[in-house]
């Protein structure tokens, strides 16, 4: 075995933000993935950044990353030539993946799709679900957060609530779409028949949370909690005992968890912490003082100690601290670069930048990338598969 | 049916990443047997509110793998699995004897999944991560946070979703690939490089024009959309940050911002032609969300989110956990969170969120609770490898099915 994981596969890709992740998924593991965008143009094509800053037809590095190893195909499904296009291009997929919205979704008259074709895997993806009082709400990613209740758990006391950086909730969303995609698949392996899925951003986002809905089902079972909503507090996880201390020029993701003892025999080393040793506070019913205090100890004496060294000595100890890195550190890690990690990046057919490799490796079939151009590159060997001549 | 029954899947996942990927998978209808012993504590206990939040839907098996008969138990299980899965540390599965070079022989078309923080190999490959360590290392907390602070970062626990989320699709791809070929494969998930590929874009922009990206609060890091962020609103019902109330504003469009502006009542500031496009706001961003402030504190949050998404303009409420469990509208509907039928033996009543996914043929609506440890030995001994159950009894009393 020597290509991807999905080679064969064909999918539609009529996503936007929302679920164009999920079907770069599907395309970096070896789907045939086509792309369908109007002649001028996919709008996502205007989404910096831009290679040497300069946007332009491939210019934009944004879909380089999201659009990865697609086929592009520029079709204006206004026309009637063009929505034939599409009916033929559809009528050959094995799964279409579709914003609710999003470009050519309405003229791909779906429904008649799925009627014609029972095989088929359709997977809608949605801000919010088919029906009720948000159905219509616009949500890009800093609204979905809010909605989704990302929002809320990041910043701190002094800051406003906080997206994450990028697209991450739509990335959650987008790799939902996959997982939808597949299972979807699966069952038309096993039994032949496709059907329709739908996926509500909203509730992806919802379901990734971590402590949100364990702080309000089960407060009174935590103990830490005195309020069914835990407040935004930087980088203070909900434990209590994950922390990002300033070190000296820098900060190091702290925690003694789970190693407590191997932690405090660590800072008895360097002559701190004594006090930690009380027998009072070595009962059970007094870890969290215990926690605490050792917390406090520890940030009094990262504010001194180089960032990366304490990082590196921690994890020898197997303390998983982690040194708060900029993007030129990561850019240069060397774990990442022992693992050959990076990946060459089609832009255009000339040219390519490195980006991420596999967030996954398969030991039969490998991930790649595939091409990326502009929005007619593939047009016309499409129309070819698809039986298309002039005029039909 | 669901699009996964009859899928065996082999789970020694522990706390979040790797049973949030066999979580979805047992929800899809697939048989996950979870594997633990009684020797296991903290967020791994059973009964822990974490541990019941990612280990629904899944059957419960005891091995004390310290014990030979209890290796050997697993060894006869890996061998009738589609997928074996763990996220510990690399080697661990090798120890106990059911290492992926081992099991292929006895079992081709295995599935072999390693969760690891850090990959199967490279320098780093035995260090130990949480998702906070994860943050740290790929970017995510240095870029999450407001410009001169290096020390706010996501507040949950994001890139072990991710990396669950990633574990699934892996194991439906490869399934898909097995089904095309007949042989298994081992798959190598790195938590860390899951974490790196979510600021891809940022990573390209920095190989490609040099510029290493910076937090920016809630602005966009290369799109022009202002006002861009989240505002004030009356309703706080203490000054505890829990407590307060907000809204988020997004406008991707001049037109969007001519809404916001009928919306909020054509204040004087605003009819500034300078402010009619989004370079322009953003030049002035600190004075516009000032303004929309202004206008945002006096009001309630859904008040704000309703007559800006009636005049076309993105808004959303900020909502917290009360938020979404009490409040939320579409979530009521879908019924998204709900409480297990079936009450947990110690913890008593036990809550699902579903699955986010509405299959119109195979519907995956059915949440078990999660299991006590062992509580499953009989049944999945019986249906896996056909034991009887004095074989079973025989080995919980002998210690090694605990």
């Amino acid at each position: 075995m020597t290509s991807g994981a999905l080679q064969g596969v064909r999918v539609v890709d009529l996503t936007d933000e929302r679920a164009i992740y999920g079907a770069k998924l599907l395309a970096d593991l070896g789907a045939d993935v086509v792309r369908p965008e109007p002649p001028e143009g996919d709008p996502l094509r205007a989404r910096g950044p831009y290679m040497d800053d300069a946007p332009g037809e491939t210019g934009s590095l944004w879909h380089a990353f999201f659009a990865s190893s697609r086929r592009f195909f520029a079709v204006d499904p206004g026309t009637e030539a063009g929505a034939a296009q599409l009916g033929l291009l559809i009528d050959r997929a094995d799964i279409v993946l579709a914003n609710t919205g999003a470009f050519a979704v309405e003229e791909a008259q779906l429904d008649d799709a799925c009627a014609r074709r029972p095989e088929l895997v359709l997977v809608e993806v949605s801000s919010f679900g088919p029906d009720g009082p948000w159905s219509d709400y616009l949500a890009p990613d800093l609204v979905a957060g809010a909605l989704g209740g990302a929002v809320a758990t990041t910043g701190d006391a002094d800051t406003p609530p906080l997206k994450a950086f990028g697209e991450l909730n739509f990335m959650v969303s987008g790799a939902y779409a996959a997982i939808a995609a597949l299972a979807g698949f699966n069952c038309v392996r096993r039994t032949g028949v496709g059907q329709r899925i739908h996926v509500p951003v909203h509730e992806c986002i919802a379901s990734a949370l971590e402590h949100v809905f364990m702080w309000h089902w089960y407060q009174d079972q935590i103990g830490l909690a005195n309020k069914p909503v835990l407040e935004r507090r930087g980088s203070l996880h909900w434990t209590n005992a994950y922390q990002v201390m300033g070190a000296d020029a820098g900060a190091v993701m702290v925690t003694p968890i789970p190693d407590l003892d191997g932690q405090l025999v660590w800072l008895l080393e360097r002559g701190l912490g004594e006090e930690l040793l009380d027998p009072r506070l070595q009962l059970p019913e007094h870890r969290r003082e215990l926690l605490d205090r050792l917390m406090d100890t520890l940030r009094e004496w990262v504010a001194s100690e180089d960032p990366e060294a304490l990082f590196l000595e921690a994890q020898s100890r197997h303390l998983p601290y982690g040194h708060v890195k900029r993007l030129d550190e990561v850019a240069d890690n060397a774990h990442l670069a022992a693992r050959g990690w990076w990946e060459s990046y089609p832009v255009d057919d000339e040219r390519a930048v490195r980006g991420p490799g596999a967030p996954y490796r398969f030991s039969g079939t490998p991930w790649s990338l595939g091409s990326h151009g502009d929005a007619d590159r593939d047009t016309d060997a499409i129309l070819d598969e698809i039986g298309w001549e002039d005029g039909r | 049916m669901r699009p996964l029954d009859g899928t065996r899947i082999l789970d020694f996942t522990h706390v979040l990443a790797g049973p949030f990927a066999t979580r979805v998978l047992g929800d899809l209808g697939a048989d996950v047997v979870k594997v633990n012993s009684t020797s296991r504590t903290n967020t791994n206990a059973p009964g822990s509110p974490y541990y019941l939040m990612w280990n629904r839907n899944k059957r419960a098996l005891a091995l004390d793998m310290s014990r030979e008969e209890a290796r050997g138990v697993c060894r006869r299980l890996c061998a009738k699995a589609d997928v074996v899965i763990d996220n510990f540390t690399v080697g661990v599965l090798d120890r106990w004897g059911v290492g992926y070079d081992t099991l292929r022989e006895e079992n081709p078309g295995v599935i072999y999944v390693q969760m690891s923080g850090m990959g199967s190999a490279g320098p780093w490959s035995n260090f130990v991560t949480y998702a906070p360590t994860i943050h740290a290392l790929a970017g995510l907390t240095y870029l999450t946070g407001v410009p001169g602070r290096d020390d706010i970062g996501i507040g949950f626990s994001y890139n072990d979703h991710q990396a669950g989320l990633h574990g699934a699709v892996a194991i439906l791809a490869a399934l898909e690939a097995r089904r095309a070929t007949g042989q298994g494969q081992r798959v190598d998930l790195s938590q860390f490089e899951v974490g790196v590929n979510t600021v891809g874009p940022a990573l390209l922009d920095y190989f490609a024009n040099g510029r290493a990206a910076e937090p920016g609060g809630n602005r966009l890091p290369w799109d022009e959309a202002a006002p861009h962020g989240c505002f004030p609103c009356a309703g706080a019902t203490s000054d505890h940050p829990a407590d307060e109330r907000w809204v988020a504003i997004a406008c991707m469009t001049d037109a969007q911002w001519e809404g916001l502006r009928t919306v909020m009542g054509d204040p004087e500031w605003s009819r500034d032609p300078s402010l009619a496009t989004a370079a322009g706001r953003l030049a002035r961003a600190g004075d516009v969300e000032a303004g929309v402030a202004a206008w945002t504190s006096g009001l309630e949050s859904t008040e704000v989110m309703e007559r800006c998404q009636g005049a076309g303009v993105p808004a959303g409420v900020v909502q917290t956990g009360v938020d979404l469990v009490e409040r939320d509208p579409q979530l009521a509907r879908s019924r998204f969170l709900r409480e297990i039928e079936d009450p947990h033996p110690t913890a008593g009543v036990t809550y699902a969120d579903r699955l986010p996914i509405y299959f119109e043929r195979t519907p995956c609506d059915r949440y078990e609770r999660t299991r006590e440890i062992g509580e499953d030995n009989a049944e999945v001994l019986s249906d896996w490898l056909g034991m009887s159950a004095t074989e079973v009894r025989d080995g919980e009393d002998a210690g090694y099915l605990t």
